[in-house]
């Protein structure tokens, strides 16, 4: 098989110089070069071409693989944060802590709402030459107590004042395009003051949130009353609007001192912290009647509950404490069938240093940014349970923080009044390992689950990226093909190397090899649409086929051994095979016809309400046996030709020898040849999984790709492979879906490989021992 | 222990039977298969007989014979393809046979053939033009139809007929005759006649563009995709694969390196395809396609132009997907040329590449061409990599057409794998679907089959040929 190389001895070199005669005067090429000047340049010109461009080509070749894991390394990079130079800001007079700090979402231009005035300051890289935007002063500066920050749309924010007022206002940025040239406005809308309670105390904390009909506002007063306002906008028939206020004090249903408080986006929950640490959850969709849904201790050894925000999305609740401590908190029901709740840990976080004094959330996923008294601010992931950065103050403690609207950027107000910019890139935040491979909690689950579930229909939906549901369908898929292609194949391929007649072999192995050549989508297509509905159809008869198949062939053996040797002599060895052809459709056919009758005898008369009852298995239409089959049909001819070639490369003087000393063609087989031959089938073994395991078109059209976990045969799954060609057409370039895509690519291609190297080392093993013989 | 019985079990030859059936069950499988295809596929062109059936509560159905069996419930029926979807919403129906009173083949029953909704079957109303009745009564009507269908094939104005056509049933409906394609009395057609429709239909197939959601018409542009797809390959994959394989036979040092070299390439052709395809969707169409729009047709951003998945980016990732194939075929060609050759050769004074040019490559050639075509087999017949790198199931334009360039690498095509996909599981009426889907089937396997065929008896010829050199 080897020809050792061409030894690059050239023929010119030892070319005497004197030979005989001068070459013809045609062969000079422009009077320079002599014809075996550009002999011998064309032959180092095509050396290096080849050399160059073979090594270049295999390199490319090769080079999928690195372009494979390239793709994939940023999911699992660390986040990156980049600050910018701090902005000094003049101090306000007031000594009150309450302040606010916003910024646009192409992170050019801030707001400061403090000391009772909203003022605007552009950050680094914001458009040049724009105009300073003069200070807002709204109330009297020392007269604002707390401000509070509406999530939605836009930039909505409420400032409390002294004398129990609650101003709202909307800030919105407005980018126009002259030309090339851009500009950034904000406008501003200041609302009516609404009173916070029925007499004018100091708003010492504040919650505020707007939707289409509502403005709710909870405000903690001075006296230690927490009085909640709805403001409703109802439409009367006639067009015109009214709006109604209700007022209620909530201080009575929360035993303990209150410490925080939020409000959902949706305005209709109210989370209230306590000293003690407990959580109350009150529902207000009635504004005039609020109830008490559920208490829940949310705080390890009583500590103050100092800060609480809901995450987006509104099911899960950020809880931080005195002592540092974060965790999530989400609705779980309390047992499998009920619609009753309680709130549960899923997610627990790394300890702040200190206190915990505020929580922003983003906008955009489960992420989430905490800050503490010691002015350090951290920024976390909720469901895959990370802390991806902290920031440690550089510039005096980190205050007030908003996370920017795209999640990239945040700003902060220290201590020293200076405005920080950071620049976020953390573009995967939900990916780790064990997200990807171990069980999530994620929202609405009662459990951590392996979830793959890359889209859906509402809005506030989150991606649950699980791969570990993909392999298991691929190893599902893989263990029924094989299951039922290796038996098939190394039988066929056993008889064909030694027990068939080689007329017939010279016919067989030709038409088993185009076999696989037959494109999948076309197995896939006849499984799907053929096989699936006739197996449903005739189950129990597909049961009784391999119950009595085998049965049949041992019959028909015995009966032509004891056929009187005269006759049995008349046929020839060596077609066993083909006169099996008519026994087996006899059998498959007579199985069909009894298909009813065997249905009553077996299964009680309807086998999918048996399997049900019994089993308590479902059955699905499209489901592991129709792959197993199809995709074993697609398998076998490859184990089978591997095999078939390992086989008949067993020297033949070593079975010559056997059948010599008097063993029989059984005897010779099994402890001959199949041991000899037990590595090449083996690795004809790996090279079928490894076909079986990237499989894609019969995976996609002959299940139902629903990537449960289950190892019925009567229900489909969903594989790595067939994951990748129904989500990547719509995945975004370069986002979350794209690159787990590609992982699974990577983990496919890694398995191939891997299974194929294997079989390759073993089959050249098995060619040098053999070429010993 | 009788003697036959201890020869039975102990002597083994009851395994030996076993191994036989694993092999009959493998033969059947493959048998059934390429009967079961080749009988729906070459079935789809017959022009069966139109049966009216008369039933019980005196109602007609009209229609061809599609298939019979017992239901679930132990009563036999016949399935009827019964057309008229625009009447009936359905394309099958299940008759059993014990309501049905008669079963006719009247010679007047016809098939209408239209652009839109399927077949009619039928008898012919009336032919009016705009408002007058030109002809009326079924054989009147069947008299003068020819020659305006005729007429309208040539001419591309609207002719204002219409053809009032009635169901079994005598429900009426008014169809303009330029919705009309063919309109043919199946029952009346002698044997040879229908084997001339046959003939007709099965060109129609081949080629004409699909209509009705690809359920219907030809697989024209499919086939025409598909072509042009493999010769794209093969145009890119033959140098390739050929350089390579020269490089690591004749010019590379035999080391630890190239023979390792060797089983990546190798394992590179276990590969899955679906992965050849993530790495076509990353590096060719938003790698390479992306650049290049990037610097040439940035006027266009962010309509991309070679950013996403065409002709040839589908090309370039079967290409890869094929190379291994090539690479290995060509080395075992260039391993079976006889050293003698190449010492004749170089003994006779010619320099290495000459050698390699005029001796080895004329002697490996039958080899190389064997590596290629089992190449451009295998690129037939995949799909999973085409479906991220530009597949579609309708092209607008096919890739080549008269105007500049004339071949245009940048558009999706179409291709009979994914046809199959894509009017087998997401088209809306699989059932009425389901008949092109098996012509498609049977192009598709014919062209893999043969290139196949030719592949494995030249390299089985090859093999014999050198089978004393140094295979």
């Amino acid at each position: 098989m080897n020809v050792p190389p061409f030894a690059p001895t050239s023929a010119l070199q030892e070319e005497p110089p004197s030979g005989r005669g001068s070459f013809p005067a045609s062969a000079i090429v422009g009077g320079l070069l002599s014809r075996r000047q550009i002999r011998s340049i064309t032959d180092r010109v095509t050396r290096f071409i080849i050399k160059t461009g073979g090594i270049g080509i295999i390199l490319c070749i090769l080079g999928m693989c690195i372009f494979l894991v390239k793709e994939v390394i940023p999911l699992f990079q660390q986040a990156q944060v980049t600050s910018t130079e701090p902005i000094s800001l003049s101090a306000p007079e007031s000594s009150s802590s309450a302040a606010l700090i916003g910024i646009d979402e192409q992170q050019e231009l801030a707001y400061v709402l403090r000391g009772g005035s909203l003022g605007f300051v552009f950050l680094a890289g914001a458009i040049p030459a724009t105009p300073e935007i003069p200070l807002r002063q709204l109330v009297a500066d020392g007269s604002m107590t707390a401000v509070a920050r509406a999530l939605g749309k836009g930039h909505n924010l409420a400032m409390g004042t002294v004398d129990g007022r609650v101003i709202l206002m909307a800030i919105e940025f407005t980018h126009e395009f002259k030309g090339t040239d851009r500009s950034i406005s904000p406008s501003v809308t200041v609302g009516a003051p609404i009173m916070a309670a029925p007499t004018p105390q100091p708003i010492s904390k504040m919650a505020y949130q707007s939707t289409e009909s509502d403005v709710r506002i909870a405000a903690l007063l001075q006296d230690q009353h927490l009085w909640l306002t709805t403001s409703r906008t109802t439409s009367r028939p006639d067009g015109t609007a009214a709006a109604s206020i209700t007022q209620i004090d909530l201080t009575p249903t929360i035993p303990g001192r209150i410490t925080a408080f939020t409000l959902a986006s949706r305005a209709e929950i109210l989370a209230v912290g306590t000293a003690e640490g407990n959580l109350y959850h009150m529902d207000l969709q009635e504004p005039a009647s609020p109830v008490l849904v559920e208490t829940t201790r949310a705080s390890e050894q009583g500590k103050a509950i100092t800060a609480l925000a809901y995450l987006m999305g509104d099911r899960s609740l950020v809880v931080g404490n005195a002592s540092g401590q974060i965790s999530v908190w989400t609705p779980v029901r309390e047992h499998p069938g009920t619609n009753m709740t309680h709130m549960a840990l899923i997610h627990r976080f790394a300890d702040h240093r200190s206190a915990v004094t505020n929580i922003t959330i983003s906008q955009r996923d489960k992420g989430f940014i905490t800050s503490d008294e010691g002015g350090e601010i951290r920024l976390h992931h909720s469901t895959s349970d990370q802390t991806l950065l902290t920031l440690t103050p550089q510039h005096g403690p980190l205050r007030n923080t908003y996370f920017s609207p795209k999640a990239d950027g945040l700003v902060s107000l220290t201590e020293g009044n200076r405005l920080i910019h950071y620049h976020i890139a953390n573009p995967y935040p939900e990916i780790t390992w064990a997200t990807l491979f171990s069980p999530v909690w994620y929202e609405g689950y009662d459990q951590p689950k392996l979830v793959w579930q890359s889209s859906s229909g509402s809005d506030d939906f989150e991606p649950k990226f699980s791969l570990t549901p993909l392999i298991f369908g691929t190893i599902k898929g893989t263990v029924y093909a094989v299951l039922l292609a290796v038996p098939l194949a190394v039988l066929a391929a056993i008889y064909t190397a030694m027990f068939m007649h080689p007329n017939l072999r010279a016919k067989i192995k030709p038409t088993i090899e185009i076999m696989a050549a037959l494109p999948t989508v076309v197995l896939g297509f006849l499984a799907g649409l053929w096989f699936a509905p006739i197996l449903e159809r005739n189950f129990p008869a597909i049961t009784a086929m391999v119950l009595v198949l085998p049965l049949a062939i041992a019959v028909s053996a015995g009966f032509f051994l004891i056929l009187p040797a005269s006759l049995r002599h008349r046929i020839r060895p060596g077609v066993e095979a083909l006169l099996l052809i008519p026994i087996i459709v006899a059998v498959v056919w007579g199985c069909l016809e009894a298909n009813a009758w065997w249905e009553s005898f077996l299964f009680d008369g309807h086998y999918k309400p048996w399997l049900e009852s019994h089993l308590g298995l479902n059955y699905d239409q499209r489901n592991a046996i129709v792959v197993g089959v199809a995709m074993g049909f697609a398998i076998i001819p490859i184990i089978y030709s591997i095999s078939e070639e390992a086989l008949s490369n067993v020297p033949k003087n070593l079975i010559a020898g056997s059948l010599a000393l008097g063993a029989t063609r059984w005897q010779t087989l099994a402890h001959l040849v199949l041991i000899s031959a037990s590595p090449g089938i083996f690795s004809a073994l790996m090279i079928g999984l490894g076909r079986a395991v990237g499989e894609t078109m019969i995976v996609l059209m002959a299940t139902g790709n629903t990537p449960i976990m289950d190892w019925s045969l009567f229900n489909g799954f969903r594989t790595l492979s067939a994951n990748i060609a129904v989500e990547i057409p719509e995945a975004p370039h370069g986002g979350t879906l794209y690159r787990t895509l590609f992982l699974a690519g990577l983990l496919l291609f890694m398995a191939t490989f891997a299974l194929n190297t294997a079989a390759e080392l073993i089959r050249q093993r098995l060619r040098s021992k053999y070429s010993q013989f | 222990m009788k003697p036959w019985v201890r020869y039975f079990f102990g002597s083994g030859e009851l395994f030996i039977w076993g191994c036989g059936a694993g092999l009959s069950l493998s033969l059947l499988m493959i048998g059934g298969l390429l009967v079961l295809i080749l009988l729906n596929g070459f079935g789809y062109f017959w022009p069966a007989d139109l049966v009216e059936l008369t039933l019980k509560d005196g109602k007609h159905v009209i229609g061809q014979l599609a298939g019979e069996e017992v239901s679930p419930k132990g009563i036999p029926r016949i399935r009827m393809k019964i057309g008229n979807r625009d009447l009936y919403g359905l394309d099958y129906r299940w008759i059993n046979t014990d309501q049905i009173i008669e079963r006719t083949k009247p010679p007047d029953l016809v098939m209408v053939e239209r652009r839109e909704w399927g077949n009619f079957y039928g008898r012919l109303g009336t032919l009016h033009k705009e408002d007058q009745i030109v002809a009326e009564g079924s054989d009147a009507v069947w008299q003068s139809l020819p020659p305006l269908l005729r007429h309208q094939e040539s001419s591309e104005t609207e002719s204002g007929y219409t053809l009032r056509i009635v169901d079994a049933n005598g429900k009426e409906k008014s169809v303009s005759l330029s919705q009309v394609m063919r309109v043919l009395r199946p029952n009346d057609l002698s044997t040879l006649e229908k084997l001339w429709v046959y003939v007709g239909n099965v060109w129609t197939v081949l080629t004409t563009e699909p209509r009705e959601a690809n359920t219907e018409g030809g697989i024209f542009p499919a086939i025409f995709g598909t072509v042009m797809m493999v010769i794209i390959m093969t145009v890119v994959v033959t140098p390739v694969g050929v350089i390579s394989a020269l490089y690591l036979r004749e010019y590379a040092r035999q080391g630890v390196i190239v023979r390792t070299v060797r089983i990546a390439v190798n394992n590179l052709a276990g590969v899955p395809s679906i992965v050849f395809g993530v790495f076509g969707l990353g590096f060719f169409v938003y790698g390479v396609g992306g650049t290049i729009d990037a610097l040439w047709f940035s006027e266009r951003l962010p309509t991309p132009t070679f950013g996403t998945g065409g002709i040839l980016w589908a090309s370039l990732t079967l290409a890869l997907l094929t190379v291994p194939v090539v690479i290995i075929a060509t080395e075992e060609g260039l391993a079976a040329v006889p050293r003698e050759y190449r010492e004749g050769s170089i003994g006779l004074g010619a320099t290495k590449w000459e050698t390699i040019w005029k001796v080895v490559l004329p002697t490996a050639l039958p080899g190389i061409l064997t590596g290629l075509i089992l190449a451009m087999a295998r690129a037939a017949g995949e799909v999973a990599p085409l479906m991220l790198t530009g597949v579609v199931k309708l092209a607008p334009a096919m890739p080549i057409d008269g105007t500049w360039p004339f071949l245009h690498l940048d558009r999706k095509f179409m291709h009979l794998g994914f046809h199959i996909y894509d009017v087998g599981f997401q088209s809306p009426n699989v059932e009425a679907a389901k008949p092109m889907v098996y012509v498609t089937t049977l192009v598709l396997i014919l062209v893999v089959v043969t290139l196949n065929l030719t592949g494995i008896v030249m390299r089985n010829r090859m093999r014999k040929k050198y089978a004393g050199s140094a295979v």
